[in-house]
């Protein structure tokens, strides 16, 4: 398993959102134990403090909940929590990114909403 | 992770068994200079000879002195060998600190002494096949296990202090060496130097008698006595200025 | 727990000032990354902590201890550096066997594995080694004696790429089986970012930045543009680097205390945002100039 340890991403980052992808995918269920900040440096190879960064981060945002002395489990909300983070910010953000760049490029707004549409039926996104 | 405790005493032990195989260059060096002098002996330390119309006599006289004065230069130049960088730095790779560093050196050279000093003596007996085989002859054995044990054991216990007293001679002039160079120079200037000016000055009774303090003491008790406050002395000295050194690469 | 406490420590070679008031503190079983250019000290402090050599003036405290002639501070301390003084004598074999004599937590297991994993032969003599093999070796010293501060200088010297791979790997594998204080410094910080804590970053004999790892990333931004935009944004901020890109375009290096806003209407005018990575930060950081060497060949 790698991260993209050279991308400009933090690596924590990295991390929580590569363990937002796996709750995503049912890799984990909710109230399931999820990586110990020790296993992901080993998967990672990387440091565990940095690991432990990640985690948090799904902590502070109740993705996952700590259990004194027995690690972090999913929350059962954690699936939409993720999706609605996702929705409300990432792909705000990349909208954004999407029209600044069309405006560059002197893209009409019809013209981009086609490419978008385009896009969609051609099942270019993952 | 829990910090270890550890007493000066077990690294001492610990560097002196480490000390005893890696330097072991230092008895191979001990067996090859031996050997040496064994050849240089075989030509007879003295001889004597008379001869007359019918009969010629010659005397020749083998003994181990030779040996043993190899063996003392050996004590010197290994104790000067083990203060040098190459030698000290490798105590620091492990765990050391300059004391156990230097009682573990102090061990290593009076367990050499001690080899040094036996092998020098049991030499003898080499010499005295070699010469029974290859230079023929009559021999007369003045001394053997058998017939004087005692002096055998004297001897080797005189040697054994000889060498330790140039030992502790060498760590010290080499501890010197290391604090400067300069001493590389200043020691055997001191050494000639004073030997010289004291000729010259009409002091050499002053020279002489420090040196015959050791060399000349009849009783060996008194002599070994007085080896021991001069090598303690030496070896105490190095300790004391080798305590600051810095390891240098 | 602290591990390594200094307070104005200084270190003189004759007129030579190594360290000059370096002041730092070290926390437990953390892997901390010794990084500044040639001559910044850092084998100079390395050392100190080791007490092969002594402090010129200031304080310094190992496991509260002062390092120097200590002996405690030596049976729990590996020093590890390319000019190790290995006996000639003693074949790799005989080494292994010696440094395990001396090391109470020496793992001979881990020792023998590493060995036979780098295809060592256990008959060879030390100073037949190539310059990686003999880092190797060092390297399986320093990770077997499994002592509380493990302090490595510049362990990589000389190892192949796939080498430092497997190094890097089983470093970060034992300290996550066996945590422990870890100092290493390295020229290749790209390499070893991932496996650090902490970064200390040493110039001209001090500490010039102390921080996780993770926040060094964050440090410094890269800001890129039409070089009028870019000094608009960059006029009341320290440069840290700065770099024409063309006629009308600079890329800009400043502490990154942009908040989310700014960002956003900086970009909407066209300028580029970067992440600056910790090896680039760290060479601009020390370097003498602004502008690197290309100063060197912009003088007109």
């Amino acid at each position: 398993m790698n991260l993209n340890l050279d991308g400009s991403k933090p690596i924590y980052l990295q991390v929580s959102e590569w363990l937002e992808r796996e709750i995503l995918n049912g890799n984990f269920g909710s109230d399931q134990k999820i990586y110990s900040q020790y296993q992901l440096a080993e998967i990672f190879n990387i440091n565990p403090a940095t690991a432990a960064k990640g985690l948090n981060i799904l902590a502070d945002e109740n993705i996952l909940y700590k259990k004194r002395g027995l690690g972090m489990f999913v929350a059962g909300t954690a699936k939409e929590m993720i999706l609605n983070k996702r929705k409300n910010q990432t792909l705000k953000r990349l909208v954004q990114e999407i029209v600044l760049e069309a405006e560059r490029l002197n893209v009409s707004k019809a013209e981009l909403i086609d490419m978008i549409k385009a896009a969609n039926i051609g099942e270019v996104e993952e | 992770m829990s910090l270890t405790k550890i007493s000066l005493l077990s690294t001492v032990k610990k560097q002196y068994r480490y000390k005893l195989k890696a330097y072991v260059q230092v008895f191979m060096t001990l067996v090859f200079l031996q050997l040496l002098a064994i050849l240089f002996t075989l030509n007879g330390v003295g001889m004597a000879g008379s001869s007359s119309e019918w009969v010629e006599v010659d005397v020749h006289y083998y003994s181990a002195d030779i040996v043993v004065f190899f063996t003392m230069m050996w004590g010197f130049i290994t104790a000067i060998l083990i203060t040098t960088k190459a030698y000290r730095n490798d105590d620091f790779v492990f765990i050391t600190n300059r004391l156990s560093s230097n009682l573990s050196n102090l061990l290593f050279l009076l367990t050499a002494s001690i080899i040094g000093g036996l092998t020098a003596l049991l030499s003898t007996y080499l010499i005295k096949v070699i010469v029974y085989f290859f230079v023929g002859q009559l021999t007369i054995d003045s001394t053997n296990v058998v017939s004087a044990p005692v002096e055998l054991l004297l001897g080797i216990v005189a040697a054994t202090f000889y060498i330790i007293l140039f030992s502790a001679l060498g760590y010290f002039v080499g501890t010197l060496v290391q604090i400067h160079k300069a001493f590389v120079v200043l020691v055997p200037a001191l050494f000639f130097g004073s030997l010289f000016l004291g000729a010259v000055s009409g002091y050499e009774k002053t020279v002489t008698n420090i040196l015959g303090f050791i060399f000349t003491e009849p009783s060996i008790l008194l002599f070994i006595f007085k080896i021991i406050v001069v090598a303690g002395m030496l070896f105490s000295g190095a300790f004391v200025i080798s305590n600051r050194l810095e390891v240098k690469q | 727990m602290t591990v390594i406490e200094c307070r104005g420590l200084t270190k003189d070679y004759g007129r030579n000032r190594a360290l000059n008031g370096l002041t730092i503190k070290i926390e437990e079983n953390k892997i901390t990354g010794l990084i500044g250019r040639n001559g910044a000290g850092k084998t100079t402090l390395l050392k100190i902590i080791a007490g092969h050599i002594k402090e010129t003036a200031g304080e310094i405290k190992v496991f509260s201890e002062r390092p120097f002639n200590n002996l405690t501070v030596s049976a729990n301390v590996i020093f590890i550096h390319d000019q190790m003084n290995l006996p000639t004598a003693l074949n790799l074999m005989e080494i292994l066997e010696a440094a395990s004599s001396f090391y109470e937590n020496w793992d001979q297991a881990l020792a023998n594995r590493l060995f036979d994993y780098f295809s060592f032969n256990p008959l060879q003599q030390y100073n037949g080694l190539s310059k990686g093999m003999k880092s190797t070796f060092h390297t399986i010293l320093g990770l077997s004696a499994r002592c509380p501060l493990t302090l490595l200088d510049e362990p990589t010297t000389g190892m192949d790429a796939a080498v430092r791979k497997d190094f890097y790997r089983a470093l970060l594998k034992d300290y996550l089986a066996y945590p422990r204080s870890i100092i290493i410094s390295s020229h290749h910080l790209n390499e070893i970012e991932d496996l650090l804590e902490d970064i200390l970053l040493m110039k001209d004999g001090k500490e010039h930045l102390h921080l996780p790892a993770a926040d060094f990333k964050e440090w410094a931004i890269g800001i890129q543009g039409k070089t009028g935009l870019v000094h608009e944004w960059t006029k009341e901020r320290e440069i840290l680097h700065t770099k024409s890109m063309g006629p009308d375009q600079s890329y800009v290096v400043v502490r990154n205390d942009l908040l989310e806003h700014e960002l956003q209407k900086a970009r909407a005018t066209g300028i580029d945002f970067s992440p600056v990575t910790p090896s680039d930060l760290c060479v601009y950081l020390t370097s003498k100039s602004k502008g690197g060497i290309d100063d060197v060949f912009n003088k007109d």
